[in-house]
């Protein structure tokens, strides 16, 4: 009992160590911010932690972490905007906020779609980083997500248009982005 | 390069890139593993300190009037091992648990009792609201938002009474399944053994160890220790010691009681 411990214990380490970098930059993506992203990726690898003797054996441990990161930072940005503005619509989403063109700088360099992205709907940016960094397919998505299949599509679209309609950035594609 | 390209359009590729792009700005670092373990550990130990925290409700029965499936000597496991899967929900326990007695003892001429009831899992809405209404009368509030939640889950309840006054629920949870603990592995929670007083020492300890745990030994703030010995097949006469509990498959569980005049430290598997 206490070697089967022991071996969780281990699986679990190189769990962490080995899917860290990976979760530091989706984090980042979603936070826009190191501090932030750190923070999001430490708790959630807690969670797990507490829920490793089912997860671990789980045929895809992978989409449990994200379905708690994503919860994690669905809850963070809850908490955040109901100190501030954002009214919600009868689905529980946080409305779009219409764009007013000075909302987004003019982008030019890598922090430009950080700042782009942390304009959107937290909603639509969690769909844009896990369809389009995670590369999952949008039933995955709907799965991290916790919503649907058609959700998940919704709010994609409208985080990239959003992100298309910044000049800036296309100039950025254009030109090979930063290096 | 594409048509939209030239336009300044962005592709899905392109936004994938600049997205590849913008994650290489975060710093990785190294990998807290020990802080991540640590704190993992905490939020485990917090859901227990919770579960003890909010378990000052009084429930409705006293230890006097219960039935239990097992009494102190016997075995609570004994005979369940080999049942196949009942199938109403009154052989499941949904609506009435199984209760096994872990100690009981006299103090200042008043009885308590220490039990673990364990409430079998619903298998459908219809079972939950019914098995929620039935923990209600008796009391209990289980560790969920709404009924419904109860589907496929076991909840346990660690009481206590003391004297005639009603029953404390010292540890509770609900669970989908229970995690089954090993090695030294230790939940408890530490309460009042006589009425619940903010001031009152905190003498009795009630919780849970793997099944290979023999020994706990419970310290207390004056020095002293107490050591409960998992009870033998004929059992023993103490009111500190290790049983197993009906229904429980997680471990076995554990009492300790404090002399009068010092409260809980600390307790530990020893053996």
């Amino acid at each position: 009992m206490g070697d089967g411990k022991q071996t969780r214990n281990e699986e679990f380490q190189s769990f962490v160590v080995g899917r860290w970098p990976r979760l530091m930059r989706t984090a980042f993506l979603l936070t826009g911010e190191q501090h932030a992203a750190e923070d999001l990726v430490q708790s959630t690898l807690e969670q797990v932690y507490v829920a490793w003797r089912r997860v671990g054996g789980a045929d895809d441990p992978e989409a449990y972490v994200r379905r708690v990161m994503i919860n994690a930072h669905a809850r963070r940005h809850r908490r955040r905007l109901r100190e501030f503005l954002a009214p919600k619509d009868d689905s529980g989403l946080v409305r779009e906020v219409a764009d007013t063109g000075d909302r987004i700088a003019q982008a030019d360099d890598r922090s430009a779609l950080l700042q782009a992205l942390a304009q959107l709907p937290a909603r639509q940016r969690e769909a844009v980083v896990l369809r389009y960094w995670e590369d999952l397919t949008e039933t995955q998505a709907a799965e991290a997500m916790g919503c649907s299949v058609g959700t998940v599509k919704s709010n994609a679209a409208k985080g990239i248009a959003k992100l298309r309609a910044i000049p800036g950035l296309a100039d950025m594609v254009t030109h090979g982005g930063r290096k | 390069m594409s048509a939209d390209r030239e336009n300044h359009d962005m592709t899905q590729t392109d936004i994938a890139l600049l997205l590849a792009d913008a994650a290489d700005e975060v710093e990785i670092g190294i990998a807290p593993v020990q802080a991540v373990i640590r704190g993992g550990r905490r939020r485990k130990a917090r859901r227990w300190a919770v579960a003890a925290a909010t378990a000052l409700v009084l429930a409705g029965s006293t230890g006097a009037t219960l039935a239990f499936a097992g009494l102190p000597g016997e075995h609570a496991d004994r005979g369940t091992s080999v049942a196949s899967r009942p199938a109403s929900a009154e052989e499941r326990h949904v609506y009435a648990p199984q209760r096994t007695e872990l100690a009981r003892g006299t103090e200042r001429g008043k009885e308590w009792r220490v039990w673990v009831e364990v409430w079998g899992a619903p298998r459908d809405t219809r079972e939950a609201v019914r098995q929620f209404d039935a923990m209600r009368r008796a009391g209990l509030r289980p560790a969920v938002d709404k009924a419904a939640d109860l589907v496929g889950r076991t909840s346990y309840f660690s009481m206590r009474s003391y004297g005639d006054g009603r029953s404390l629920v010292v540890m509770f949870d609900t669970h989908r399944r229970v995690d089954r603990l090993s090695g030294t592995d230790l939940m408890a929670a530490a309460v009042p053994l006589e009425e619940v007083r903010p001031t009152a020492p905190e003498r009795l300890v009630v919780g849970h160890v793997a099944k290979t745990a023999r020994e706990v030994t419970c310290r207390w703030k004056d020095g002293s220790s107490t050591v409960a010995p998992l009870e033998g097949p004929a059992g023993h006469g103490g009111t500190s010691l290790i049983r197993p509990v009906a229904g429980y498959p997680g471990g076995n569980w554990f009492v300790c009681i404090a002399p009068q005049g010092t409260a809980y430290q600390d307790a530990e598997v020893t053996r």
